[in-house]
C-alpha cells in the first residue's frame, strides 16, 4: 500500500499547483481544498477553487429524485419538474429568463436521477453574480401557467417515447417494477407511462411538489473553478438568505426484505440481441460505505473487462457482446446489476449459468490480494483522472453530495476502499449476492 | 523524424499526458465492397492482439494503469488516442506504441469486432435509435455515389466479407509514416516528443492516394427517402451540401447564424423554440454547418470528424407520427424565413453575445484542445479555430451574417430522410400537399394557433418521383 500512497501524494503535488494545500498531511483522496458553509435556512454550499482560467461551474443539487415520488399515480414528477425549472419566474418571465441565460452563454443543463436532480452551468467568471441571482430566483420564485405546464408534459411524453425505442429503457422499467413492491424505486425516473399521460391534469400537484421539496434544507450548491469563498459567500447570503425553509420529508415506504428470487422475460417489440440483467438488492449508502466500496471492487473483479468471466465469454468463446457490472450507490437499497448481451438466443441459459457460477465462486473463495491492490489503484487513479475540469469535478461529486449532503464522504469512501480485504469481499457477496435477493430479467427482441 | 508533422500542447500543471495520432485515412478510403474496412482496421488496433501480447494480456497490462487507448474512424480521419497519468507513462507508452506498430490481426479478434459492428447495423441502428437511423439515411442519401456515400460502419454484406488479409493490407497501405500527424498534450517533456517521432519512424513509407473532394449530385427540389419501420414516432433529418469550410471569416458569420437557428442541445435554438418550446412536439430541434456525429450523446462539437465537403443539416428529434408532416413543414418554413429575412438586429446582438461566450466551453480538456489543433492542420488554418471563434465572432456585423445566410443557405433544394411507420400514406399526403392540422391536448397562445394555420398548408412542392420508400431491413444491407 505504501507505494500507492506515495504516488497519490505525488499527484496532489502536481494537481494542486496554485491551490492552497494542507493535504500532504492527510490521506484524503479529494485533491482540492474546499470551503463549506451553511445559511440559517439550512442551505449548504461548497466552494472549490481550482485552476480553470476564467471559468466557473455552478451546480445546484436537489436531494430529490424519482425516489421521492411516493404518491401513487404521480411517478415522473421530479423529472417533469426539472423541465419546469426552465420556464421562468415571477421576476423573470419565460422570455426574459431565456434572454438572460442566453446572454451569459453558459454551458448548462439539468438531469434527474432516482435519488437527486441536478442543475448545472459553466460560465465566464465575470458572470458569477448574474448566475447566482438567476439560479436563486428560480429556486425561490418559479412561476408557470397551466398552459405552459401542459405543453411541457408533451415534451416529457416525447422524451418517454424516444426512450421506448431503446431496449434499455424497457429493461429498466420492467426490472424495477418487478423487484420492488413497496419502495418508490419501483418506477424509473421518467415514470410509468399511464402517469405521464395523466400529467397534463396535475398542475396543482406540481406546485405542491415544488413547495415541499425545493427548499433550502434539501438543496446543496457547489461552486467550482476560478472563484474564491470570499467572492461566493456574500452573493449566496444576499440572494438565498430570504429563502424560507420548510422541507417536507417524503413518506417513502421501506421495501420489505425479498424472500425469494424473482425472474421475468420481456418481449421487446424492436430488434435487439437478447439482454440478461441479473440484479441483487444492495445496501443503502452512505450507511454502508465500506460495504459499497467492497461491492464495487467485487463487481470489477468478477465482471469487469479484466475478469476471468469477461475473457471467457467476450474474448474466447465470443458468446456475448459484453458483460458488465453496474453497481450504483443509492440512498436506499438499490439494485446492483450484472448485464450481458448475448449473441445467440440459444446461449442465454448458458451465459446466465456462467454469471451465477461466477457469483458462487466469489462466495466461496478469497480474491487474490495482489489483484485487489492493483484494482484499488486503478479505481483511485480513474477517479483522479476525471477531476480535470470544474464541471467534471462537480459531476463526479454530485451523487456523493446528493446522497450525503457533503463532500467528505468521497474521502471516507476511498479510504474505506483502501481498507477492503479479501474477507470483506467474500462477506458482501454472501450478504447481498444471494438467491433470495436476486432479480433476473431476460429481454428478447422481435424475431428477424 | 524531424519532418514529422507534430502538434504540441504543453500544460505543465496537468498531471496527465494525452496522445492523439491522426492518420489520414477514413471511410472514404474503403474499397468498393469492403465498406467499413477503415473503421474495422482502427478497431483492430485498439482492441486486438499484438505480435507479443494477446488482447486479454493487453487488457490485463493496462488495467492497473487506469489508462486505455482508443480508435475512432470517421469519413476522412482516423484517430488513435489515449491519456495516462504521468506516473504510469512508461508502461503505457510501450503498450500504446506496440498496439500501433505491431498489430497481430488475429482472426478471433476480427470475428469479435465484426460481430459488434453487425449488431450495431442490424439491431441498434435499424431498430433502437430512430434519430441516428434518420441521420445515417440522410448522409448516405446526400452523398450517394461518392466516397462519402456510406457510413463509416459500412454495410452488413461488406462487413461480412472482410477478412484478416483485408485488414492487414489496409493497415500497411494507410498506416504509414507519411500519413500521420502527431498530437501530444499535457505534462510531457521534450524527450517524449522525440521518442515518439522516432518510434513512428518504424511505420512503413507511403502516402495514400489522394481522394478527390466529393461533388455530390445536384439536388433539385425536395428529394425524400422514407425509411419504413414500425416506429412509434417520426424522426426527421434534412440537409444539403454547402461550399464553405471553417477558417474563413464568412464561415464564422454563417456559424453565428446557425447558432441562432439551431444551436445544438441548446434551448436558445430558434427551431427548438418553435417546435419543442411553443408546441411540445419533441425533445429537441437543431441545425449544423459541420458534421456532428452522435449528437444525442454529446453537448459540444466533436473533434477529428473533419470533412472537405460539409452540409447544412437540420435535426428534428422524433415527433408523434401524426405530426411528422407538420413538423417537416414547420422546420422548412422557418428556414425560408431565415433565408428571406436574415436576422433582426435584436436577434443578431443576442446571438453574438451568447455565441462568443458559449464557444469558451468547446474545449475544456487538453485532449479536446489537441483534437482542435489537429483539425486546424486538416483545414489549413493558420492560427487556431478556437482562437478565431473567440476573436472573430465578437467582431462580426449583422450585415456579414445576413450576407453569409444569403450566400450559403436556401430552402428550395434539399434532401430529407424520415423514419416513419406508414410511408405510403405519408408520401400521398406530401405529394398532394394535404393539410396537416395539429391538435393540442392543452391550450396554446393565440399566436401559436395563427402560426399553425400557415404551417399546416405550407407548400413543400414534392413530386412523387422524388420520394423513395425503403424498408428498414434493406438499409445498410
Amino acid at each position: 500500500m505504501r507505494t500507492l500512497l506515495v504516488s497519490i501524494f505525488g499527484l496532489f503535488g502536481i494537481l494542486l499547483t496554485g491551490v492552497g494545500m494542507n493535504q500532504a498531511v492527510s490521506a484524503d483522496i479529494f485533491p482540492y481544498d474546499y470551503e463549506v458553509r451553511t445559511l440559517d435556512n439550512g442551505l449548504k454550499y461548497f466552494v472549490i477553487p481550482m485552476e480553470s482560467p476564467g471559468l466557473v461551474s455552478y451546480f445546484s443539487v436537489v436531494r430529490t429524485g424519482s425516489r421521492d415520488e411516493y404518491e401513487p399515480g404521480h411517478s415522473g414528477f421530479a423529472h417533469l419538474f426539472e423541465h419546469m425549472m426552465f420556464r421562468g419566474t415571477k421576476n423573470f418571465p419565460g422570455e426574459v429568463y431565456d434572454r438572460m441565460v442566453t446572454q451569459i452563454g453558459a454551458d448548462g443543463n439539468a438531469y434527474t436521477t432516482d435519488d437527486y436532480t441536478l442543475y448545472y452551468m459553466t460560465f465566464s467568471a465575470s458572470d458569477l453574480e448574474k448566475v447566482v441571482h438567476l439560479e436563486s430566483d428560480r429556486f425561490q420564485n418559479l412561476e408557470y401557467s397551466e398552459a405552459e405546464f401542459q405543453t411541457e408534459t408533451g415534451a416529457v411524453y416525447g422524451e418517454y417515447r424516444k426512450g421506448r425505442t431503446n431496449p434499455w429503457s424497457v429493461l429498466y422499467e420492467e426490472i424495477y417494477d418487478m423487484a420492488y413492491d413497496e419502495h418508490t424505486y419501483q418506477h424509473t425516473t421518467i415514470g410509468f407511462e399511464e402517469d405521464i399521460k395523466a400529467m397534463p391534469t396535475m398542475y396543482d400537484y406540481s406546485l405542491s411538489f415544488f413547495n415541499r421539496y425545493y427548499k433550502p434544507e434539501n438543496v446543496v450548491l457547489m461552486v467550482v473553478g476560478d472563484v474564491s469563498p470570499e467572492q461566493v459567500s456574500p452573493l449566496v447570503k444576499t440572494y438565498y438568505g430570504e429563502w424560507e425553509s420548510g422541507y417536507e420529508k417524503p413518506k417513502i415506504k421501506d421495501e420489505p426484505p425479498q424472500q425469494e428470487p424473482r425472474s421475468t422475460e420481456v418481449d421487446y417489440s424492436g430488434r435487439t440481441l437478447p439482454i440478461i440483467d441479473i440484479a441483487y438488492k444492495g445496501p443503502a449508502f452512505p450507511e454502508n460505505v465500506k460495504e459499497m466500496a467492497a461491492i464495487s471492487l467485487f463487481g470489477e473483479m468478477a465482471f469487469g473487462e479484466n475478469s476471468t468471466l469477461y475473457k471467457q465469454l467476450v474474448l474466447q468463446e465470443q458468446k456475448v457482446q459484453f458483460v458488465a457490472p453496474s453497481f450504483d450507490n443509492n440512498r436506499d437499497p438499490g439494485l446492483l446489476h450484472i448485464f450481458s448481451m448475448v449473441k445467440d438466443e440459444e446461449d442465454v441459459e448458458y451465459v446466465r449459468e456462467q454469471i451465477l457460477a461466477t457469483v458462487n465462486t466469489y462466495r466461496e473463495t478469497f480474491v487474490d490480494e495482489s489483484e485487489l491492490t492493483e484494482l484499488k489503484s486503478r479505481q483511485k487513479y480513474q477517479f483522479l483522472l476525471d477531476l480535470d475540469t470544474p464541471s467534471n469535478v462537480a459531476h463526479n461529486l454530485a451523487r456523493f453530495v446528493a446522497l450525503t449532503g457533503g463532500v467528505q464522504i468521497v474521502n471516507e469512501y476511498y479510504s474505506a476502499l483502501e481498507r477492503v480485504t479479501p474477507r470483506d469481499i467474500l462477506e458482501v457477496v454472501n450478504t447481498y449476492f444471494v438467491e433470495t435477493n436476486r432479480n433476473e430479467l431476460v429481454l428478447k427482441g422481435a424475431q428477424q | 523524424m524531424p519532418d514529422k508533422q507534430t502538434v504540441l500542447l504543453p500544460a505543465e500543471n496537468d498531471p496527465t499526458i494525452s496522445f492523439r495520432l491522426w492518420f489520414k485515412v477514413g471511410s472514404q478510403n474503403d474499397p468498393v465492397g469492403k465498406e467499413g474496412l477503415a473503421n474495422l482496421t482502427s478497431m483492430m488496433l485498439a482492441e486486438g492482439a499484438t505480435e507479443s501480447r494477446s488482447y486479454d494480456e493487453i487488457v490485463e497490462a493496462l488495467y492497473p494503469l487506469a489508462a486505455s487507448y482508443h480508435a475512432n474512424t470517421h469519413v476522412e480521419q482516423s484517430i488513435f488516442y489515449g491519456r495516462v497519468h504521468s506516473d504510469k507513462l512508461d508502461k503505457y507508452y510501450d503498450l500504446y506504441l506496440d498496439a500501433l506498430l505491431n498489430p497481430a490481426f488475429v482472426k478471433e479478434d476480427l470475428d469479435r469486432l465484426k460481430s459488434r459492428v453487425l449488431n450495431y447495423l442490424k439491431n441498434t441502428l435499424r431498430y433502437s435509435s430512430d434519430e441516428e437511423l434518420g441521420k445515417a439515411a440522410l448522409y448516405n442519401f446526400v452523398y450517394n455515389g461518392t466516397p462519402y456515400g456510406h457510413i463509416p460502419e459500412g454495410t452488413v454484406s461488406s462487413i461480412e466479407s472482410i477478412t484478416v488479409e483485408d485488414v492487414r493490407d489496409f493497415y500497411e497501405k494507410y498506416y504509414t509514416k507519411d500519413n500521420v500527424v502527431i498530437g501530444i498534450g499535457g505534462g510531457f517533456n521534450q524527450s517524449l516528443v522525440l521518442k515518439l517521432q522516432n518510434d513512428l519512424g518504424q511505420l512503413p513509407d507511403g502516402k495514400s492516394n489522394v481522394i478527390a473532394t466529393p461533388s455530390p449530385d445536384e439536388i433539385t427540389g425536395k428529394e425524400l427517402i422514407l425509411v419504413e419501420k414500425d416506429a412509434n414516432a417520426t424522426a426527421i433529418s434534412i440537409g444539403f451540401p454547402i461550399d464553405i469550410l471553417r477558417g474563413s471569416r464568412e464561415w464564422y458569420a454563417l456559424a453565428l447564424a446557425n447558432s441562432w437557428f439551431g444551436e445544438h442541445r441548446n434551448s436558445s435554438s430558434h427551431l427548438y423554440q418553435v417546435i419543442r418550446e411553443a408546441r411540445g412536439l419533441n425533445y429537441g430541434d437543431y441545425s449544423y454547418i459541420e458534421r456532428y456525429p452522435n449528437g444525442g450523446s454529446r453537448s459540444k462539437p466533436p473533434q477529428n470528424v473533419s470533412l472537405r465537403q460539409q452540409m447544412f443539416e437540420i435535426w428534428i428529434r422524433p415527433v408523434p407520427n401524426e405530426n411528422g408532416h407538420f413538423a417537416l413543414r414547420a422546420a422548412i418554413r422557418e428556414l425560408e424565413q431565415l433565408v428571406e429575412n436574415g436576422l433582426t438586429e435584436e436577434q443578431f446582438q443576442l446571438t453574438q453575445e451568447f455565441f462568443s461566450k458559449y464557444v469558451l466551453h468547446y474545449a475544456p480538456t487538453t485532449m479536446a484542445r489537441l483534437g482542435y489543433a489537429l483539425d486546424d492542420e486538416f483545414y489549413g488554418i493558420s492560427g487556431s479555430h478556437l482562437e478565431n471563434l473567440r476573436t472573430i465572432i465578437p467582431e462580426l456585423t449583422r450585415e456579414e451574417v445576413n450576407q453569409a445566410i444569403r450566400q450559403h443557405l436556401q430552402y428550395k433544394n434539399m434532401k430529407i430522410a424520415m423514419v416513419v411507420p406508414d410511408a405510403e400514406q405519408l408520401k400521398d399526403a406530401l405529394i398532394n400537399e394535404e393539410q396537416s392540422p395539429i391538435e393540442y391536448s392543452t391550450p396554446k397562445d393565440e399566436s401559436v394557433y395563427e402560426e399553425d394555420e400557415k404551417i399546416q398548408s405550407y407548400p413543400l412542392d414534392i413530386s412523387a418521383d422524388d420520394v423513395t420508400i425503403t424498408k428498414v431491413e434493406e438499409m445498410f444491407e
